[in-house]
């Protein structure tokens, strides 16, 4: 599970989290147990799922209506809140997809604080590291 | 100048529409048609209701402070992403563009 400790390491990571396409929490790291638990993320999981799919099928319905490219596959999603931000992505599986794999890994999230957060890190530590196998 | 055009100014940014609380179009700028900005308006508007329901109700099962009212979002494609603050919407490139920046910049503009 090393990427879930490396998503710890981001600035301001207060917990990092892996789900399935239909929301179910799985494994998760929590910096701060005080704030966060695992209900929590479940429910955060559940949210960032539904943001999602429905952001799939708007990349795909703007793709269609205009000759604009390049928003579909989604990548991530990202909600600022007020003071946390949650980043999801789901890259890892759409590779698996063009491979042809059956058998899907989880999407992975990472919440932070807005304080300190930052996204470009975020991004990339969860678009660039090797899916767990 | 509109206040909103020295978004252009940063890297990766190719769009940015200032849309109304109904989601109409007060102004847009960069490399889309009028009405693509039209309909980028009132897409962020429809996202920015629904992110902020979602904020709403995460916060009410859950208990937890802090998620409402969210500040923003952001949609990463897999060439191009879509960020909003507030009533403002960007269209930027997703590979290279400096989001932090960007994040920060669309919130201090939002707040004019």
């Amino acid at each position: 599970m090393a990427t879930l400790d490396a998503l710890m390491q981001l600035p301001g990571a207060m917990a990092a989290f892996e789900f399935r396409g239909s929301g179910e929490l799985l494994e998760h790291r929590i910096a701060y147990p005080d704030r966060l638990n695992d209900s929590i993320l479940d429910l955060l999981a559940h949210m960032c799922a539904a943001n999602m799919s429905i952001a799939t099928m708007q990349a795909r319905g703007w793709e269609r209506m205009t000759s604009m490219k390049g928003f579909y596959p989604v990548k991530a999603f990202t909600l600022v809140g007020f003071d946390w931000s949650v980043v999801v992505s789901g890259l890892h599986r759409e590779q698996y997809k063009q491979d042809g794999k059956f058998s899907l890994p989880p999407f992975m999230g990472v919440v932070m604080s807005n304080e300190t957060a930052n996204y470009e890190a975020a991004f990339a530590a969860l678009e660039n590291q090797e899916p767990t196998p | 100048m509109s206040m909103i055009k020295r978004l252009l100014a940063l890297d990766g940014v190719n769009v940015v529409c200032h849309f109304r609380d109904d989601g109409k179009l007060v102004e847009g700028y960069g490399l889309m048609s009028q009405q693509e900005m039209l309909n980028l308006a009132r897409f962020a508007h429809d996202y920015r209701r629904m992110a902020q329901g979602n904020a709403d109700q995460l916060a009410m099962f859950t208990g937890m402070r802090g998620w409402t009212p969210p500040h923003g979002w952001i949609l990463r494609g897999v060439a191009q992403s879509v960020c909003s603050v507030g009533n403002l919407v960007c269209l930027v490139d997703s590979i290279d563009a400096p989001l932090n920046d960007i994040l920060l910049e669309l919130r201090e503009v939002s707040r004019w």
